[in-house]
């Protein structure tokens, strides 16, 4: 399987999801065309794009809510810091994604 | 491939997003509205034989009813391997249990092709596929 061919079809099929979600792809292209690719290594090995900077935990019903795109199961911790944790999504109006830093829930008063 | 087309269906009986799938001279075909644009290919999942038709079009992706293998029609080309299943938290009766381990090991080696695509063209109202 052609790693390129899968990254578009992953592509393709996550704006679909992240657009009515307020998100879009990261603007910047090299770090989306990398996290990307990472999606397609674990997927290629479990079957499932799973974030690539989250523990798979090998407990099923927290391993789904790591499952790409995540933005509805941390819609509260995403929402604050605007981003995705990875940063593979920003939120619409984000132009400059550089300027989100990846703040754990309990920076950002949620736990 | 041959150069020859041969009329397969009328453009209006596919609505877009939609498949359809036909016989020609034993070859099973699906053909896929991608917008206006017509696509055709082996109607059998290059996983497991499949029928591709009662899956899933989405743009040109289309995704297998079985066990969600994706696969690119305008290339034919396999973009995924199956997902892998889910039997719940509950353990399976130990018949069944058995029963499942087997087929796991056996569909650990099944390897997912590409799917054979067809040429097609417009003429007339009706798509047309070279077989």
């Amino acid at each position: 399987m052609n790693a390129e061919s899968r990254k578009r079809a992953l592509h393709y099929f996550f704006e679909k999801v992240v657009g009515p979600l307020g998100f879009k792809f990261t603007p910047d292209t090299e770090l989306k065309d990398f996290l990307l690719e990472q999606e397609v290594i674990l997927e290629s090995k479990h079957g499932i794009p799973f974030c690539p900077c989250q523990p798979i935990r090998h407990d099923r019903e927290r391993d789904m809510q790591i499952v790409c795109p995540c933005i509805p199961f941390h819609r509260k911790h995403f929402d604050a810091i605007r981003r995705c944790w990875c940063g593979l999504f920003v939120h619409k109006d984000v132009i400059d994604p550089d300027s989100l830093p990846q703040l754990p829930p309990k920076e950002v008063g949620l736990e | 491939m041959s150069d020859e087309f041969v009329r397969a269906i009328s453009t209006d009986e596919i609505a877009p997003g939609g498949m359809k799938t036909v016989e020609i001279n034993g070859d099973e075909i699906v053909i896929c509205n991608c917008g206006g644009t017509y696509y055709a290919v082996q109607r059998r999942c290059g996983h497991m034989n499949a029928p591709l038709d009662m899956g899933t079009l989405d743009g040109t992706y289309l995704t297998c009813a079985m066990h969600c293998v994706q696969f690119d029609v305008t290339t034919g080309e396999a973009l995924s391997g199956p997902v892998p299943p889910y039997f719940g938290h509950e353990t399976p009766p130990p018949m069944m249990g058995e029963y499942l381990q087997n087929i796991g090991m056996l569909m650990k080696h099944v390897r997912t092709e590409s799917i054979r695509t067809y040429a097609t063209k417009l003429e007339a109202g009706w798509v047309q596929i070279a077989l």
